[in-house]
């Protein structure tokens, strides 16, 4: 009667609901990251030029960064933000008290976090091309793995981030501060300087854009890469989960994990 | 069932604070326990500590003979809790779905638990705000949802801090109520906290009382009282009394009490022996008093509990 799939159903479900009982909320943010995304695309052609091949290039490099950069941005405050949030209402302590463990709890909140996130970065991705005239190559089999891989070093950072929260409590703006830093990392230029494809989301970024823009399949990617992307992603995903469960312990200690 | 060993908590930081200091103490099965203390006593230290919440700085806590400082989850199949009143729920969430998130938090589906959802929003008088979202509610209302929540998890141990904190008078008895309803009389284990000695007192059967993070007191409720009776009788006498009378009184008994004015007179005293009530009947007869009644002042449990932290 008592199971894992009730409680991730649960999870899911009120994830859901509340993402449907605020469409005003919901919509605005899309709005928000839609005028984001105008403003970088008009400035390219402003700066480049629309005639230019460099143009057409760097605006598909455009797209598939924002696709990923709104995706690791929504997994990444998940964590960071919502623990916070979690903590501040007083219901991250009831969230530790099931007895399935608050890291199974965490790893649903992330699946259903990648799951609800499907629908509405894809239509914005479709949005993209549209606004751009630059419609990209759509290859599940490839995109979905390289892009759970990409995330997880996303995730990861936010559970570091909602670890310090727990402690240290206001650092609302270190959160704002690392969303930019996102943007470095997925504009990192892997292909230049080897080191770049141990950052989380640069090489993930990069094989997705090679898989978008110049149709190369998860099975003709070198195996290296691949590789690294895989090793980095587990690293970064449990490197946060480990520096999370340390604050979880310094604050249990503490005896503020429910504080706010 | 719930026992824990010299318990301490020590949190560090430019001062030390001892805030548990060596206590010990075990709730058997179905057994209502209230935790009194002042603010800072220590109390939800403890709660939170029993709940793994905090970890202690050393000591150790078992439920059911298993080590839960070592094994959380074990703890949380037993335990559930409510602290801080109605800050544990979901304000965004209507009333059922708040109760059917926190039966799938246990591992419980909707479906399984319907009936009990059910049941427990038409006995906590929710029903007109099943569909409510909790921020909308009054105080009185999320605390009972916060309540409501935590038994549908239907753990046989539920601690609970300061339940009726900040709710009017109505309210608090309600709430005071349904705690002695749903779950005292259905045999579940409680460790209640609370700053209101009447919920203590119409709840728990027994009491520990801790001050200064240190147990003060722990005794059947009966007993405590028992323990703090004293012979205290109020004399009521019409009119003011003569000084030749107060004085009398104030030789024979161990300590007085006067409240005066123009119609009656109330003498509260305390005697160590009861055959002294004769001779304070004779003073006031050779005084001419008119004697309207006497009474026995029982020991009141605000008083018995002030007396023990004020030590």
């Amino acid at each position: 009667m008592r199971n894992q799939w009730n409680l991730f159903s649960t999870i899911f479900i009120k994830r859901l609901k509340l993402i449907l009982r605020y469409p005003l909320n919901f919509f605005s943010s899309i709005i928000t990251i839609y005028l984001i995304f105008l403003a970088i695309f008009l400035g390219s052609k402003y700066m480049i030029g629309s005639q230019a091949t460099t143009f057409s290039n760097t605006i598909e490099g455009i797209i598939v960064g924002f696709f990923v950069w709104t995706y690791a941005i929504s997994g990444y405050s998940t964590l960071s933000w919502g623990l916070m949030e979690e903590a501040q209402t007083g219901t991250l302590e009831q969230l530790y008290m099931s007895p399935f463990g608050f890291g199974t709890i965490s790893i649903f909140i992330v699946i259903s976090d990648l799951i609800l996130n499907v629908f509405w970065t894809v239509p914005f991705l479709f949005l993209m091309m549209v606004t751009t005239g630059k419609f990209l190559h759509l290859d599940l089999l490839t995109i979905v793995p390289l892009l759970v891989l990409s995330l997880a070093g996303a995730y990861g950072i936010g559970f570091i981030m909602g670890g310090l929260g727990l402690i240290y409590k206001r650092i609302q703006s270190l959160f704002q501060i690392l969303q930019f830093v996102f943007v470095g990392f997925i504009a990192a230029p892997v292909d230049k300087i080897f080191a770049f494809k141990f950052l989380p989301l640069s090489l993930g970024t990069k094989l997705i854009r090679d898989n978008m823009t110049k149709r190369i399949s998860i099975f003709n990617m070198p195996f290296n890469d691949i590789f690294i992307l895989i090793i980095t992603a587990l690293f970064y995903f449990f490197l946060g989960f480990y520096i999370f469960k340390l604050c979880e312990k310094i604050a249990k200690d503490r005896g503020l994990l429910g504080h706010y | 069932m719930l026992r824990c060993e010299k318990l301490v908590k020590i949190y560090k930081g430019k001062t030390e604070v001892r805030a548990i200091d060596d206590i010990s103490f075990s709730i058997n099965d179905a057994e209502i326990v209230g935790l009194l203390g002042p603010n800072g006593a220590g109390k939800t230290t403890t709660i939170k500590s029993l709940c793994c919440l905090i970890n202690p700085s050393s000591g150790k806590i078992w439920i059911d003979g298993i080590d839960v400082t070592k094994n959380p989850y074990f703890a949380y199949n037993k335990i559930t809790s409510v602290l801080e009143g109605n800050r544990n729920i979901y304000w965004r969430l209507t009333v059922k779905e708040n109760l059917i998130f926190f039966a799938g938090l246990m591992g419980y589906s909707y479906k399984y638990r319907k009936d009990q959802i059910n049941e427990l929003i038409n006995i906590f008088k929710l029903k007109e705000k099943t569909n409510t979202e909790a921020r909308f509610l009054s105080r009185g209302m999320q605390q009972k949802l916060a309540i409501a929540c935590a038994l549908i998890k239907d753990t046989e141990i539920i601690l609970l801090d300061e339940p009726t904190l900040g709710l009017d008078v109505e309210s608090t008895h309600e709430v005071q109520n349904l705690l002695k309803n749903e779950m005292v009389n259905k045999g579940r284990t409680i460790l209640l906290s609370s700053h209101n000695m009447r919920v203590i007192e119409n709840v728990c059967e027994r009491v520990i009382v801790i001050n200064k993070g240190k147990i003060v007191a722990d005794e059947k409720l009966d007993s405590l009282k028992d323990f703090f009776k004293v012979n205290a009788y109020k004399f009521e006498i019409e009119g003011r009394i003569d000084n030749k009378v107060k004085e009398e009184f104030q030789k024979i008994s161990l300590g007085t009490k006067y409240t005066e004015n123009s119609s009656k007179t109330e003498i509260i005293i305390e005697l160590n022996d009861f055959m002294i009530i004769y001779k304070l009947l004779e003073t006031l007869k050779d005084n001419n008093a008119k004697l309207l009644s006497i009474t026995r002042i029982e020991p009141d449990f605000e008083d018995i509990y002030l007396k023990l932290v004020q030590k």
